[in-house]
């Protein structure tokens, strides 16, 4: 796979994962005052959109994460990055690539490990799922940072001309 | 040596730049593998911390303060607040900080407010004859209303950073008397600058206008009366009220106001999932890291250090607050709450410190970290939006310093302030 290609593929996996996060806040947006006109109009509480909010919560956070890793708006201590000269500061950069590399294997390799120890156990309120799949967002959460990761390192920061750069994010104090 | 390792991997992987969120969860796996815990437990732990139904709140404050701060609401309020205190001398230095407040009561987020009134404000005002440096300055030190004033999302993280021992409802209701007290000293202020520095009054708004600018803003306000009077008449928890809220806002900007348009709303989704997901993940790991300095008693153990230095519950504070104020010149407020509540949840329990009373003093201290160099993003937006340099703001910042510093004292030293609101809740 050529570089140019494999850009164009995170930048896809990037519009996807924002699509999958905000139909979720969507969804959860829409859902808990459904839970609520049902409650207090109809008469009749339903159980499941709260539970199935908490759910989407966990894909909004998780999918969600990994894209805004993408987009760099990580909160970031960079005193000493931006005070070290050009040498020091590709050192730290390759640092900080390896150090969230390792993040997001472990959270691949151990998130998994939770969703099998799960999977057999099913959710009180949608019997049909099981407790796995509530786990599932964290080792998709890792793959999809790793993937953004080895972007980073093999092709580097994506053009100016990225979706990621629209809409610029307000800092959340 | 425990605590070293985590402390000392979460210290060196922020200083070389790494997220913060991550340092805390790779710093958390590396003192578990350190004291051999089963790395399944710290990721349990990752994803318990976003699962909690009153962190729902947060997305919802971010998402219905963007659609009224976007969908025509600043402009609407300033209009409002013209009304009430525009023919003053200092009357529009006195606009913005009133129109913070009421906008600060819908969007929850200092950042956000700058922007929204800063971009409105600050050219009417330098128009108007007011320097461009004290426009800046009030505006950036006036959207900090809004981390105190209901619906602040700081709130619920401080919550959940205090193991979800602290209503959010009581926290949300205890911060509008420190809210509006700090609304006041910048009144002050202003007027008095206002009477020496001899800033120009403006025409007092014709009454004939009147009704209509009240009408225009009245769909606005009702945004503070759902979330407040749901969370009051416990008929919604904090979290549905604020959902509700979001639905209502964009009913008003989109069918009422017409300033927003539909096609708009992908781009406002995008923008609040990279707001939002930013701290889901932070609050994520922070609940791992949290986990792994419990296990290793930091908190126990910082609690007995400080009251080996005092246990006078007013010199505790004292310290603590300075603490804070250096401590929020280099991180940012989320971070901060996260990492710093666990900490010192135990001693101000032993100190017979009520929670409330300690989560709004310290979103109060780490807010004026947030206007400080060199980590500070509402100064940041405000110079940004100012068309000014930080140097240039920094320099003339150190009467609203003193100012905000007064605030913080009074809050600090005079509880009730806090605590009269949520004694009233009767749940």
């Amino acid at each position: 796979m050529t570089k140019s290609r494999y850009a164009a593929a995170m930048e896809t996996l990037y519009v996807a994962c924002i699509a999958v996060s905000g139909a979720s806040l969507v969804v959860i947006t829409l859902i808990i005052p459904y839970g609520v006109f049902m409650r207090y109009v109809v008469n009749a509480p339903a159980s499941w959109p709260e539970p199935a909010a908490v759910l989407l919560m966990i894909v909004f956070s998780f999918v969600g994460g990994a894209a805004v890793y993408r987009a760099n708006v990580h909160i970031a201590v960079r005193a000493l990055v931006d005070a070290a000269g050009a040498g020091p500061r590709a050192l730290l950069l390759r640092l900080v690539n390896g150090a969230m590399a390792l993040t997001a294997l472990f959270m691949l390799l151990w998130g998994l490990q939770l969703v099998r120890t799960t999977w057999h156990q099913v959710i009180a309120e949608f019997p049909v799922l099981s407790v796995g799949v509530t786990y599932l967002p964290l080792p998709l959460g890792g793959l999809l940072t790793l993937l953004f990761i080895v972007e980073r390192v093999w092709v580097g920061e994506p053009p100016p001309t990225s979706v990621m750069y629209r809409d610029q994010a307000g800092a959340l104090e | 040596m425990n605590a070293l390792v985590l402390l000392g991997a979460f210290a060196v992987l922020c200083a070389i730049g790494m997220p913060v969120a991550y340092a805390l969860g790779l710093a958390a796996l590396v003192a578990a593998v350190w004291i051999d815990i089963p790395l399944e437990a710290v990721m349990l732990k990752m994803s318990d911390g976003t699962d909690d139904f009153s962190l729902l709140a947060i997305p919802f404050f971010v998402l219905a303060g963007a659609i009224m701060g976007e969908g025509g609401m600043a402009g609407r309020l300033i209009d409002l607040a013209k009304v009430f205190v525009g023919f003053i001398r200092g009357g529009l230095a006195l606009v913005n900080v009133l129109a913070m407040t009421l906008l600060g009561a819908i969007s929850g987020s200092s950042v956000a407010d700058t922007s929204a009134i800063g971009s409105v404000m600050i050219p009417q005002m330098v128009r108007q004859g007011y320097p461009r440096v004290f426009s800046t300055n009030i505006t950036i030190c006036g959207s900090l209303q809004a981390l105190l004033i209901p619906p602040s999302h700081n709130m619920v993280i401080y919550s959940v950073a205090a193991g979800g021992t602290v209503s959010v409802a009581h926290l949300l209701i205890g911060g509008v008397f420190p809210g509006l007290l700090f609304g006041l000293c910048l009144i002050g202020l202003v007027l008095w600058t206002a009477h020496t520095r001899n800033f120009p009054k403006a025409e007092p708004v014709p009454l004939a206008r009147v009704p209509r600018i009240v009408l225009d803003a009245v769909w606005g306000l009702i945004t503070i009366g759902i979330i407040m009077g749901g969370i009051l008449s416990g008929v919604f928890t904090a979290t549905e009220s604020a959902a509700v809220a979001c639905v209502y806002a964009f009913v008003v900007t989109v069918f009422v106001y017409r300033d927003y348009k539909l096609r708009d709303l992908p781009h406002l989704i995008h923008r609040v999932v990279k707001t939002v997901a930013m701290v889901m993940m932070l609050i994520g790991f922070s609940v791992a890291f949290g986990y792994m300095m419990a296990i290793m008693r930091i908190p126990a153990v910082m609690t007995e250090l400080f009251l080996g230095i005092s246990d006078n519950r007013y010199v505790f504070l004292l310290l603590v607050n300075v603490l804070l104020l250096v401590l929020g010149t280099f991180m940012d407020l989320a971070p901060m709450l996260l990492i710093c509540t666990p900490i010192f949840m135990p001693v101000i329990l032993k100190l017979g410190i009520d929670p409330i009373h300690f989560g709004i003093i310290m979103i109060l201290n780490l807010g004026i970290g947030l206007i400080t160099p060199p980590v500070g993003p509402t100064l940041f937006v405000g110079c940004a939006v100012g068309k000014v340099t930080m140097e240039e703001v920094s320099r003339e910042l150190w009467p609203f310093y003193a100012v905000m510093c007064l605030a913080l004292l009074i809050v600090t030293y005079f509880p009730a302030l806090s605590l009269w609101l949520p004694s009233l809740l009767k749940f």
